[in-house]
Protein backbone atom coordinates (compact mmCIF):
# COMPACT_ATOMS: atom_id res chain seq x y z
CA UNK A 1 0.00 0.00 0.00
CA UNK A 2 2.54 2.46 0.88
CA UNK A 3 4.65 1.34 -2.43
CA UNK A 4 1.63 1.84 -4.22
CA UNK A 5 1.30 6.04 -2.77
CA UNK A 6 5.34 6.47 -3.16
CA UNK A 7 4.93 4.86 -7.16
CA UNK A 8 1.55 6.57 -7.66
CA UNK A 9 3.43 9.57 -6.24
CA UNK A 10 6.62 9.39 -8.59
CA UNK A 11 4.31 9.22 -11.59
CA UNK A 12 2.08 12.18 -10.95
CA UNK A 13 5.73 14.44 -10.15
CA UNK A 14 6.93 12.99 -13.84
CA UNK A 15 3.43 13.67 -15.42
CA UNK A 16 2.96 16.94 -13.70
CA UNK A 17 6.61 18.05 -15.23
CA UNK A 18 6.34 16.15 -18.48
CA UNK A 19 3.27 18.53 -18.81
CA UNK A 20 5.05 21.26 -17.86
CA UNK A 21 7.85 20.68 -20.21
CA UNK A 22 5.67 20.47 -23.31
CA UNK A 23 3.17 23.13 -22.86
CA UNK A 24 6.93 25.54 -22.11
CA UNK A 25 8.07 24.35 -25.52
CA UNK A 26 4.56 24.36 -27.28
CA UNK A 27 4.75 28.14 -26.11
CA UNK A 28 8.34 28.22 -27.81
CA UNK A 29 6.90 26.25 -31.18
CA UNK A 30 4.39 28.49 -31.23
CA UNK A 31 0.96 26.21 -30.52
CA UNK A 32 -2.36 28.35 -30.12
CA UNK A 33 -4.05 28.41 -26.54
CA UNK A 34 -5.94 25.68 -27.14
CA UNK A 35 -3.49 23.15 -28.49
CA UNK A 36 -1.42 24.20 -25.72
CA UNK A 37 -3.89 22.44 -23.04
CA UNK A 38 -3.58 19.59 -25.29
CA UNK A 39 0.09 19.15 -25.72
CA UNK A 40 0.12 19.53 -21.80
CA UNK A 41 -1.64 16.42 -21.85
CA UNK A 42 0.52 14.62 -24.11
CA UNK A 43 3.22 15.35 -22.36
CA UNK A 44 1.78 14.51 -19.17
CA UNK A 45 0.41 11.29 -20.45
CA UNK A 46 3.48 10.32 -22.15
CA UNK A 47 5.65 10.71 -18.65
CA UNK A 48 2.87 8.77 -16.99
CA UNK A 49 3.17 5.90 -19.23
CA UNK A 50 6.94 6.17 -19.52
CA UNK A 51 6.96 6.34 -15.67
CA UNK A 52 5.13 2.66 -15.20
CA UNK A 53 7.78 1.08 -17.52
CA UNK A 54 10.19 2.13 -15.91
CA UNK A 55 8.49 1.30 -12.71
CA UNK A 56 8.08 -2.69 -13.95
CA UNK A 57 11.80 -2.56 -14.84
CA UNK A 58 11.73 -2.03 -18.87
CA UNK A 59 14.98 -0.54 -19.97
CA UNK A 60 14.55 3.73 -20.55
CA UNK A 61 14.84 2.60 -24.29
CA UNK A 62 11.87 0.54 -24.26
CA UNK A 63 10.13 2.45 -21.99
CA UNK A 64 9.98 5.48 -24.26
CA UNK A 65 9.08 3.82 -27.18
CA UNK A 66 6.13 2.52 -25.46
CA UNK A 67 5.47 5.91 -24.29
CA UNK A 68 6.02 7.38 -27.61
CA UNK A 69 3.68 4.98 -29.30
CA UNK A 70 0.84 5.60 -27.11
CA UNK A 71 1.18 9.07 -27.23
CA UNK A 72 1.02 8.78 -30.68
CA UNK A 73 -1.98 6.28 -31.09
CA UNK A 74 -3.81 8.53 -28.33
CA UNK A 75 -3.38 11.77 -30.20
CA UNK A 76 -4.60 10.27 -33.98
CA UNK A 77 -7.28 8.56 -32.26
CA UNK A 78 -8.91 11.09 -30.01
CA UNK A 79 -7.80 13.84 -31.63
CA UNK A 80 -8.57 12.60 -35.51
CA UNK A 81 -10.58 16.04 -36.29
CA UNK A 82 -7.78 18.02 -35.86
CA UNK A 83 -6.31 16.56 -38.53
CA UNK A 84 -2.83 16.55 -38.97
CA UNK A 85 -1.98 18.76 -35.71
CA UNK A 86 -2.59 15.73 -33.89
CA UNK A 87 0.78 14.24 -34.91
CA UNK A 88 2.18 18.14 -34.13
CA UNK A 89 0.83 17.89 -30.50
CA UNK A 90 2.01 14.09 -30.11
CA UNK A 91 5.41 15.15 -30.97
CA UNK A 92 5.71 17.89 -28.33
CA UNK A 93 4.15 15.76 -25.75
CA UNK A 94 7.55 13.33 -26.52
CA UNK A 95 9.79 16.65 -26.61
CA UNK A 96 10.50 16.00 -22.48
CA UNK A 97 11.73 12.75 -22.99
CA UNK A 98 14.43 13.59 -25.88
CA UNK A 99 17.56 12.51 -23.85
CA UNK A 100 18.89 15.46 -24.38
CA UNK A 101 20.89 15.39 -21.30
CA UNK A 102 22.89 12.42 -22.29
CA UNK A 103 24.13 13.67 -25.11
CA UNK A 104 25.65 16.47 -23.44
CA UNK A 105 27.12 14.32 -20.65
CA UNK A 106 28.56 12.01 -23.42
CA UNK A 107 30.65 15.13 -25.27
CA UNK A 108 31.58 16.39 -21.82
CA UNK A 109 33.14 12.83 -21.13
CA UNK A 110 34.24 12.49 -24.20
CA UNK A 111 36.39 16.11 -23.99
CA UNK A 112 37.32 14.98 -21.26
CA UNK A 113 39.03 11.95 -22.51
CA UNK A 114 40.46 13.73 -25.58
CA UNK A 115 42.50 15.96 -23.13
CA UNK A 116 46.77 15.48 -23.87
CA UNK A 117 46.44 15.13 -20.09
CA UNK A 118 43.24 12.81 -19.23
CA UNK A 119 43.21 10.69 -15.82
CA UNK A 120 41.53 7.70 -15.83
CA UNK A 121 40.49 7.91 -19.39
CA UNK A 122 39.74 4.09 -19.51
CA UNK A 123 37.35 4.13 -16.92
CA UNK A 124 35.72 7.82 -18.41
CA UNK A 125 35.05 6.09 -21.65
CA UNK A 126 32.47 3.88 -20.89
CA UNK A 127 30.02 6.18 -18.98
CA UNK A 128 30.46 8.50 -22.35
CA UNK A 129 29.69 5.69 -25.11
CA UNK A 130 27.02 4.82 -22.43
CA UNK A 131 25.22 7.61 -22.76
CA UNK A 132 25.77 8.09 -26.30
CA UNK A 133 24.21 4.98 -26.92
CA UNK A 134 22.01 5.93 -24.65
CA UNK A 135 20.83 9.38 -26.41
CA UNK A 136 20.47 7.55 -29.57
CA UNK A 137 18.49 4.62 -29.15
CA UNK A 138 16.04 6.52 -26.72
CA UNK A 139 15.90 9.08 -29.59
CA UNK A 140 15.27 6.37 -32.20
CA UNK A 141 12.31 5.11 -29.68
CA UNK A 142 10.68 8.70 -29.46
CA UNK A 143 10.82 8.63 -33.45
CA UNK A 144 9.59 5.19 -33.93
CA UNK A 145 6.65 5.21 -31.63
CA UNK A 146 5.47 8.48 -33.37
CA UNK A 147 5.83 7.48 -36.86
CA UNK A 148 4.34 3.83 -36.33
CA UNK A 149 0.87 4.82 -35.80
CA UNK A 150 0.64 7.63 -38.45
CA UNK A 151 2.13 5.21 -41.31
CA UNK A 152 -0.02 3.10 -39.92
CA UNK A 153 -3.08 5.51 -40.45
CA UNK A 154 -1.72 6.40 -44.09
CA UNK A 155 -2.14 10.43 -42.37
CA UNK A 156 -1.00 12.63 -45.49
CA UNK A 157 -0.40 15.04 -43.39
CA UNK A 158 -2.72 17.41 -44.82
CA UNK B 1 12.30 46.74 -79.96
CA UNK B 2 9.23 47.25 -79.51
CA UNK B 3 7.72 44.77 -82.17
CA UNK B 4 10.05 42.52 -80.69
CA UNK B 5 8.08 42.69 -77.32
CA UNK B 6 4.81 42.41 -79.21
CA UNK B 7 5.50 39.10 -80.93
CA UNK B 8 7.15 37.88 -77.84
CA UNK B 9 3.59 38.17 -76.10
CA UNK B 10 1.88 36.58 -78.95
CA UNK B 11 4.31 33.54 -78.71
CA UNK B 12 2.27 30.79 -76.93
CA UNK B 13 5.19 28.96 -75.95
CA UNK B 14 6.30 32.05 -73.99
CA UNK B 15 3.25 32.91 -72.55
CA UNK B 16 2.55 29.22 -71.36
CA UNK B 17 6.85 29.55 -69.64
CA UNK B 18 5.88 32.47 -68.12
CA UNK B 19 2.55 31.10 -66.41
CA UNK B 20 4.64 27.99 -65.53
CA UNK B 21 7.17 29.94 -63.58
CA UNK B 22 4.69 32.16 -61.95
CA UNK B 23 2.72 28.82 -60.74
CA UNK B 24 6.50 27.01 -60.04
CA UNK B 25 7.64 30.17 -57.92
CA UNK B 26 4.05 30.57 -55.74
CA UNK B 27 4.74 26.44 -54.98
CA UNK B 28 8.25 26.98 -53.78
CA UNK B 29 7.15 29.43 -51.86
CA UNK B 30 4.79 27.51 -49.59
CA UNK B 31 7.52 24.91 -49.66
CA UNK B 32 9.86 27.18 -48.26
CA UNK B 33 7.31 28.13 -46.07
CA UNK B 34 6.29 24.56 -44.96
CA UNK B 35 10.40 23.59 -44.13
CA UNK B 36 10.80 26.34 -42.85
CA UNK B 37 8.53 25.74 -39.84
CA UNK B 38 9.69 22.72 -39.37
CA UNK B 39 7.62 20.20 -41.83
CA UNK B 40 9.02 16.83 -42.72
CA UNK B 41 10.37 16.58 -46.52
CA UNK B 42 7.20 14.45 -47.39
CA UNK B 43 4.67 17.19 -46.27
CA UNK B 44 6.48 20.01 -47.87
CA UNK B 45 6.35 17.62 -51.34
CA UNK B 46 2.74 17.56 -50.97
CA UNK B 47 2.74 21.24 -49.79
CA UNK B 48 4.39 21.58 -53.52
CA UNK B 49 2.76 19.25 -55.49
CA UNK B 50 -0.64 20.35 -54.10
CA UNK B 51 -0.30 23.94 -54.82
CA UNK B 52 1.21 23.76 -58.16
CA UNK B 53 -1.43 21.20 -59.40
CA UNK B 54 -4.33 23.41 -58.08
CA UNK B 55 -2.81 26.37 -59.91
CA UNK B 56 -3.06 24.09 -63.31
CA UNK B 57 0.48 23.01 -63.48
CA UNK B 58 1.49 19.25 -64.24
CA UNK B 59 4.15 17.78 -62.05
CA UNK B 60 7.07 16.47 -63.22
CA UNK B 61 9.42 16.32 -60.17
CA UNK B 62 9.96 17.55 -56.85
CA UNK B 63 13.42 18.22 -55.03
CA UNK B 64 13.77 19.23 -51.29
CA UNK B 65 17.07 19.78 -50.37
CA UNK B 66 17.78 20.88 -46.58
CA UNK B 67 18.92 24.48 -48.46
CA UNK B 68 17.23 24.59 -51.36
CA UNK B 69 13.74 23.44 -53.08
CA UNK B 70 13.43 22.37 -56.80
CA UNK B 71 10.42 21.96 -59.22
CA UNK B 72 9.98 20.89 -62.91
CA UNK B 73 6.44 21.43 -63.70
CA UNK B 74 4.79 21.48 -67.17
CA UNK B 75 1.95 22.29 -69.45
CA UNK B 76 1.36 20.26 -72.41
CA UNK B 77 4.49 19.75 -73.90
CA UNK B 78 6.26 22.47 -72.43
CA UNK B 79 8.01 22.46 -69.06
CA UNK B 80 10.31 24.47 -66.45
CA UNK B 81 12.35 23.98 -63.89
CA UNK B 82 12.62 26.65 -60.61
CA UNK B 83 14.49 26.27 -57.63
CA UNK B 84 14.39 28.72 -54.14
CA UNK B 85 16.46 28.77 -51.09
CA UNK B 86 15.10 27.75 -47.91
CA UNK B 87 16.33 30.08 -44.41
CA UNK B 88 16.63 28.99 -41.13
CA UNK B 89 14.64 25.76 -40.37
CA UNK B 90 12.46 26.36 -37.34
CA UNK B 91 9.60 25.36 -35.47
CA UNK B 92 6.26 27.67 -36.02
CA UNK B 93 3.35 25.38 -35.71
CA UNK B 94 0.42 27.85 -36.01
CA UNK B 95 2.10 29.24 -39.35
CA UNK B 96 2.94 25.37 -40.63
CA UNK B 97 -0.54 24.22 -40.35
CA UNK B 98 -2.27 27.53 -41.87
CA UNK B 99 0.04 26.98 -44.81
CA UNK B 100 -1.03 23.27 -45.24
CA UNK B 101 -4.59 24.56 -44.84
CA UNK B 102 -3.72 27.17 -47.40
CA UNK B 103 -2.38 24.44 -50.00
CA UNK B 104 -4.90 22.10 -49.19
CA UNK B 105 -7.72 24.91 -49.99
CA UNK B 106 -5.66 25.77 -53.82
CA UNK B 107 -5.46 21.63 -54.08
CA UNK B 108 -9.20 21.21 -54.00
CA UNK B 109 -10.90 24.55 -55.25
CA UNK B 110 -7.69 25.98 -57.51
CA UNK B 111 -6.80 29.68 -57.79
CA UNK B 112 -4.85 32.61 -59.07
CA UNK B 113 -0.75 33.11 -58.97
CA UNK B 114 -2.21 36.01 -57.28
CA UNK B 115 -4.42 34.89 -55.29
CA UNK B 116 -2.01 32.29 -53.51
CA UNK B 117 1.15 34.55 -53.26
CA UNK B 118 -1.39 37.40 -51.33
CA UNK B 119 -2.71 34.58 -48.59
CA UNK B 120 1.05 33.15 -48.27
CA UNK B 121 2.09 37.04 -47.71
CA UNK B 122 -0.89 37.91 -45.12
CA UNK B 123 -0.46 34.14 -43.25
CA UNK B 124 3.55 35.14 -42.71
CA UNK B 125 2.65 38.57 -41.47
CA UNK B 126 -0.56 37.99 -39.96
CA UNK B 127 -0.47 34.19 -38.32
CA UNK B 128 -0.34 35.24 -33.86
CA UNK B 129 3.21 34.82 -32.37
CA UNK B 130 3.32 34.50 -28.35
CA UNK B 131 5.24 37.85 -26.51
CA UNK B 132 8.65 37.48 -26.86
CA UNK B 133 8.21 37.99 -23.03
CA UNK B 134 6.39 34.70 -22.85
CA UNK B 135 8.20 32.64 -25.00
CA UNK B 136 11.06 33.37 -22.69
CA UNK B 137 9.27 32.98 -19.64
CA UNK B 138 8.05 29.56 -21.02
CA UNK B 139 11.15 28.17 -22.52
CA UNK B 140 12.64 29.13 -18.74
CA UNK B 141 10.07 27.14 -17.44
CA UNK B 142 10.49 24.00 -19.70
CA UNK B 143 14.11 23.79 -18.97
CA UNK B 144 13.16 23.89 -14.92
CA UNK B 145 10.81 20.87 -15.53
CA UNK B 146 13.10 19.29 -17.58
CA UNK B 147 15.84 19.52 -14.63
CA UNK B 148 13.00 18.00 -12.52
CA UNK B 149 12.58 15.20 -15.04
CA UNK B 150 16.25 14.56 -14.79
CA UNK B 151 16.31 14.86 -11.07
CA UNK B 152 17.32 18.46 -10.44
CA UNK B 153 16.80 19.45 -6.93
CA UNK B 154 13.58 22.03 -5.76
CA UNK B 155 16.68 24.66 -4.39
CA UNK B 156 18.08 24.77 -8.08
CA UNK B 157 14.45 24.81 -9.81
CA UNK B 158 14.28 28.62 -10.12
CA UNK B 159 18.04 29.28 -10.85
CA UNK B 160 17.23 26.61 -14.02
CA UNK B 161 14.11 28.73 -14.80
CA UNK B 162 16.71 32.14 -14.61
CA UNK B 163 19.09 30.37 -17.23
CA UNK B 164 16.53 29.33 -19.64
CA UNK B 165 14.53 32.34 -19.82
CA UNK B 166 17.75 34.49 -20.39
CA UNK B 167 19.09 31.76 -22.66
CA UNK B 168 15.85 31.84 -24.51
CA UNK B 169 16.18 36.00 -24.49
CA UNK B 170 19.91 35.81 -25.80
CA UNK B 171 19.30 33.52 -28.56
CA UNK B 172 16.26 35.62 -30.09
CA UNK B 173 18.27 39.00 -29.72
CA UNK B 174 21.72 37.04 -31.57
CA UNK B 175 19.53 35.21 -33.77
CA UNK B 176 17.49 38.57 -35.00
CA UNK B 177 21.17 39.88 -35.27
CA UNK B 178 21.91 37.36 -38.13
CA UNK B 179 24.91 35.45 -35.86
CA UNK B 180 25.36 31.96 -37.08
CA UNK B 181 23.27 29.88 -35.43
CA UNK B 182 26.28 27.16 -33.81
CA UNK B 183 27.81 30.34 -32.42
CA UNK B 184 24.30 31.39 -30.91
CA UNK B 185 24.42 27.40 -29.28
CA UNK B 186 27.85 28.08 -27.74
CA UNK B 187 27.02 31.46 -26.32
CA UNK B 188 23.67 30.85 -24.71
CA UNK B 189 25.04 27.34 -23.33
CA UNK B 190 27.57 28.80 -21.80
CA UNK B 191 25.50 31.90 -20.42
CA UNK B 192 22.34 29.67 -19.71
CA UNK B 193 24.64 26.86 -18.17
CA UNK B 194 26.41 29.46 -16.31
CA UNK B 195 23.29 31.32 -14.19
CA UNK B 196 21.73 27.80 -13.86
CA UNK B 197 25.00 26.43 -11.85
CA UNK B 198 25.93 29.63 -10.07
CA UNK B 199 22.74 29.82 -9.05
CA UNK B 200 21.86 26.71 -7.80
CA UNK B 201 25.45 27.10 -5.97
CA UNK B 202 24.21 29.92 -4.15
CA UNK B 203 20.65 28.83 -3.00
CA UNK B 204 22.22 25.16 -1.60
CA UNK B 205 21.40 22.80 -4.10
CA UNK B 206 22.98 19.17 -4.10
CA UNK B 207 22.64 19.23 -8.12
CA UNK B 208 25.13 22.28 -9.23
CA UNK B 209 26.30 19.94 -12.22
CA UNK B 210 22.96 19.18 -13.59
CA UNK B 211 21.40 22.18 -13.25
CA UNK B 212 24.41 23.62 -15.48
CA UNK B 213 22.92 21.06 -17.69
CA UNK B 214 19.26 21.36 -17.15
CA UNK B 215 19.44 25.64 -17.73
CA UNK B 216 20.86 24.53 -21.50
CA UNK B 217 18.33 22.32 -22.58
CA UNK B 218 16.40 24.73 -24.65
CA UNK B 219 19.01 23.77 -27.24
CA UNK B 220 18.24 20.59 -27.88
CA UNK B 221 17.03 20.31 -31.56
CA UNK B 222 14.28 18.01 -30.20
CA UNK B 223 11.77 18.64 -33.20
CA UNK B 224 14.82 18.39 -35.78
CA UNK B 225 16.29 15.64 -34.53
CA UNK B 226 12.83 13.68 -34.78
CA UNK B 227 12.42 14.98 -38.77
CA UNK B 228 15.71 13.56 -39.82
CA UNK B 229 14.42 10.21 -38.63
CA UNK B 230 11.09 10.75 -40.34
CA UNK B 231 12.85 11.49 -43.62
CA UNK B 232 14.95 8.82 -43.69
CA UNK B 233 11.69 6.60 -42.98
CA UNK B 234 10.17 7.92 -45.60
CA UNK B 235 13.01 7.63 -48.20
CA UNK B 236 14.50 10.91 -47.49
CA UNK B 237 18.04 9.93 -46.50
CA UNK B 238 20.17 13.20 -47.97
CA UNK B 239 17.74 15.83 -45.93
CA UNK B 240 17.50 13.51 -43.18
CA UNK B 241 21.35 12.74 -42.70
CA UNK B 242 21.98 16.72 -43.03
CA UNK B 243 19.15 17.32 -40.36
CA UNK B 244 21.41 14.51 -38.25
CA UNK B 245 24.43 15.98 -38.79
CA UNK B 246 23.08 19.92 -37.95
CA UNK B 247 21.58 18.32 -34.91
CA UNK B 248 24.87 16.61 -33.77
CA UNK B 249 26.74 19.83 -34.86
CA UNK B 250 24.41 22.26 -32.58
CA UNK B 251 24.69 19.54 -29.80
CA UNK B 252 28.73 19.81 -30.04
CA UNK B 253 28.62 23.79 -29.71
CA UNK B 254 26.10 23.68 -27.19
CA UNK B 255 28.19 20.85 -24.67
CA UNK B 256 31.48 23.47 -25.17
CA UNK B 257 29.44 26.25 -23.88
CA UNK B 258 28.70 23.73 -21.14
CA UNK B 259 32.11 22.87 -20.76
CA UNK B 260 33.21 26.36 -20.39
CA UNK B 261 30.42 27.35 -17.87
CA UNK B 262 31.12 24.33 -15.61
CA UNK B 263 35.03 24.76 -15.86
CA UNK B 264 34.23 28.59 -14.48
CA UNK B 265 32.27 26.59 -11.98
CA UNK B 266 35.12 24.54 -10.75
CA UNK B 267 37.53 27.48 -10.88
CA UNK B 268 35.47 28.91 -8.46
CA UNK B 269 34.78 26.51 -6.09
Amino acid sequence: MIDLAAQARIVLHQAFFGGLAAAGFGVLFNFGPRSLALCAGAGAFALAVRTLGLDANWTLEAATFVAALATASVAMIGLRGIGAAAQAIALAGCIPMVPGAFLNEALLGFFTISASEAVNAEAAILPSLQAMLRFIFTLGAIGAGLAIPSHLARHRGF
Amino acid sequence: MQDELDEDDADPVRMRHRDLERIANAALRVGRALMECGASVSVTRLGVTMTARGLGAGIIGVRVGYASIGLTVSAEQTTITRMISVGGLGVNHRLDMAVRALAARVAEKGGTVASVNGDLDRLIRETPRHPIWLVALATGVACAAFGRLLGVDGQAFAAVLLGGTVGQDLRRRLAARGVNPFVIAALVAFVAGSIGGWGARLLGSASVDMATIAASLLLVPGVPATNAQTDIMEGYPTVGSARAVAVGMMMIFAATGIWCAQGLLRAGA
